[in-house]
């Protein structure tokens, strides 16, 4: 199959990923919108979502300190945060904000500090992953050469 | 005329080159910027010609200047400076385009908000190509089923009335004279088409045997 150890490398990252639930099939979606014309699309829009989600999450964090506690006002934060990450296929990440939105609608303000929490825990995991991953792909080099068949 | 030239692509300002549904014009709109770049790219795939803002009331100026340009809007429910389903009932009421919403959030009460506002489609993020695929059907859908006239008498007004009239409905003289055109061709076809079942016809004269 893939004779080269980077690459192979590469392709055993991309299905743990899948596999361990961090990335579902949206991922894919953004896979295919790359070729030759944006060759860097999938890389591009992580990065924009981390740029705009981090300002976000401080958003967040201040409104969880505020007293009284606008429930409200969250729940429109994490409509878009969930929105954003269901776009780049943050599986677990989208899962904490549906999550992070029930304890909203309830008013349950333990609720939503501890998933928040957790949340935060998983997009930086996340993050740090798909840095990882996208460094190694610069490093494997292009893939459109050889293997891929038309 | 051929089915492409009936939809009315010729008759918007336009290219002429791509046959409908490629070619498309459509309005994506959406304030948060990853959803934006991922529709955009999304559409193109779709061969659709996409516009994008981030701003409703960008939109809605971007709709009412150029009335015959967009086919279709598709947009985010949430958005600070006016929400999706304000954007929607003013895209319907003055422009008459088909809306499709867009929103992370899939509640029961939220899409039949959605569709009694007039949307004639609800789409949960995050869409995918194949869901967007097929999205320029709502164009021909927009009025009736079997409108495919009705498209091609709008726009043919459309582009001779100029800018139309703000608030006005197209329960018009342009639906009127669809509804006239629509029987004329409806009557047409009965006195061709002598092997239909001819109900109102004296049974005694039937020349002809039925076609089953």
């Amino acid at each position: 199959m893939e004779r080269n150890p980077l690459r192979r490398q590469l392709q055993m990252m991309r299905k743990s990923f899948f596999d361990q639930g961090y990335l579902d099939d949206q991922f894919v979606q953004l896979e295919e919108l790359q070729d030759e014309a944006n060759p860097n699309f999938v890389e591009e829009v992580v990065t924009l979502y981390y740029r705009d989600s981090s300002r976000l999450i401080l958003s967040i964090e201040q409104a969880l300190e505020r007293k009284p506690f606008d429930f409200n006002k969250l729940d429109a934060y994490m409509h878009q945060f969930k929105g954003s990450s269901s776009s780049i296929g943050a599986k677990k990440v989208k899962a904490e904000s549906t999550l992070f939105r029930e304890y909203c609608k309830s008013g349950n303000k333990e609720g939503c500090m501890r998933c928040f929490q957790q949340l935060k825990k998983e997009y930086a995991t996340l993050r740090k992953k798909l840095e990882a991953y996208f460094q190694l792909a610069r490093q494997a080099g292009p893939m459109e050469t050889a293997c891929r068949p038309k | 005329m051929t089915m492409e030239e009936k939809m009315g692509v010729s008759s918007r300002e336009d290219d002429g080159k791509d046959q409908f549904p490629n070619g498309m014009r459509v309005l994506a709109v959406d304030d948060d910027p990853i959803c934006v770049e991922v529709l955009e790219n999304l559409l193109r795939k779709c061969r659709y010609q996409v516009a994008t803002t981030n701003q409703a009331i960008t939109a809605l100026k971007m709709l009412r200047e150029n009335r015959n340009r967009y086919y279709l809007v598709i947009t985010d429910v949430n958005m600070p400076d006016m929400d999706g389903f304000k954007l929607l009932e003013l895209v319907g009421l003055e422009l008459d385009l088909p809306v499709v919403l867009l929103s992370a959030h899939s509640d029961t009460e939220l899409v039949m908000k959605g569709i009694t506002h007039g949307a004639c489609d609800y789409l949960l993020k995050p869409v995918s190509s194949e869901e967007l695929k097929n999205t320029w059907q709502h164009v021909v859908r927009r009025k009736k089923p079997d409108s495919k006239d009705q498209i091609f008498a709008e726009n043919r007004d459309k582009a001779q009335g100029g800018t139309g009239e703000v608030g006005q409905t197209l329960m018009s003289s342009s639906d009127k004279k669809f509804i006239k055109e629509r029987k004329d061709q409806i009557e047409d076809e009965e006195d061709e088409g002598d092997d239909n079942e001819d109900e109102n016809e004296d049974p005694s004269t039937q020349k002809k045997p039925r076609v089953v």
